[in-house]
């Protein structure tokens, strides 16, 4: 099947939403290789149907054996990412995998949420840590007169109608110590279920 | 019902199906589907294939090579390597006792196989 411009035009444009769904998640060198490959194999079906007489049919029957562009970069891209997230564990590579992942379904988006608040609350007690000898009156606990725990963390102003400002010191380390727990608890959850994710993936993508 | 667990058998088993595909040699991608859709029915979407080569490449079980000039367009040919080669050759070996102990339990059952 020799293909007239607007078949040509079609092609491109499965391409193109292939490859800007890939560069989203991964260098442009791996999926420019990606792409490369995908084209060809449009290009081999292509040959392979032959002379027909309704080329945009055979096109359109072509491309949709492929799959949707943006399946498929999904498939390659995640696949990569989680590897790299499950092989290295790199913060940025899990972040990255949590953030793809969430894409893909409720329950994953569910899961990556709340790995995502895990880390989000352990650097809040980093940074509370961190803050505490810059600002040292807007760090620490305030509470009502009779005792109860109305607000901790950082306020800025510290001064609050009704409420007693307590602080210590010791708020450094202890900030410090959950932060890093539950940072460290929060990433070894994640690459867990990543790798619990990864795998399921595969035996999904395997059989499509 | 039947679908699903036709669902699960594809998911077991389309590996070892692509390493049977190049293990006489090297293929393209179009190539190794159309192969496999003659023997078998386990690729339902084509372009799920690619990202299966791929892993496989990186997890150094196939090799992939550009090869320009047989074609107007250049294609990426797989190859087993070694290490490729010996997952084959146990993956067929389990799968043939797998398969051995159901045919026995099918006949046990009174079925015929």
């Amino acid at each position: 099947m020799k293909l007239t411009d607007s078949g040509e035009s079609r092609i491109r444009g499965y391409l193109y939403i292939f490859e800007r769904s890939l560069r989203s998640f991964l260098s442009t060198e791996v999926a420019a290789d990606a792409v490369r490959e995908v084209e060809s194999h449009i290009r081999d079906a292509v040959v392979e149907a032959g002379d027909v007489p309704d080329e945009r049919a055979a096109l359109e029957r072509i491309l949709n054996r492929l799959g949707p562009p943006m399946r498929v970069a999904q498939a390659y891209s995640l696949e990569l990412v989680m590897d790299e997230a499950a092989a290295t564990g790199r913060f940025t590579s899990v972040l990255r995998s949590l953030f793809h992942a969430a894409t893909t379904g409720v329950i994953a988006f569910l899961a990556a949420f709340g790995l995502f608040v895990g880390y989000a609350m352990a650097t809040a007690f980093i940074i509370i840590a961190i803050m505490k000898p810059i600002f040292p009156n807007n760090v620490g606990f305030w509470m009502t007169p009779n005792g109860i725990l109305r607000s901790s963390g950082v306020n800025f102003p510290s001064v609050r109608d009704g409420l007693v400002f307590h602080t210590s010191y010791w708020i450094i380390p202890g900030a410090l110590l959950i932060g890093l727990a539950l940072l460290l608890l929060t990433h070894f959850l994640a690459r867990r279920w990543i790798a619990w994710f990864r795998n399921r993936r595969k035996w999904r993508l395997e059989s499509q | 019902m039947l679908e699903n667990w036709l669902e699960q058998l594809r998911r077991g088993t389309l590996e070892l199906a692509v390493f049977l595909s190049v293990a006489g040699g090297p293929r393209y991608g179009l190539e190794i589907i159309r192969h496999l859709e003659e023997f078998t029915d386990l690729v339902l979407t084509e372009g799920t294939i690619y990202p299966l080569l791929s892993r496989l490449a990186r997890d150094g079980f196939l090799t992939s090579e550009w090869v320009a000039g047989e074609a107007p367009h250049p294609r990426k040919y797989y190859r087993l390597t070694p290490a490729g080669r010996g997952r084959l050759n146990n993956m067929c070996r389990e799968f043939n006792v797998f398969t051995t102990k159901i045919e026995r339990l099918m006949k046990a059952a009174g079925r015929q196989v």
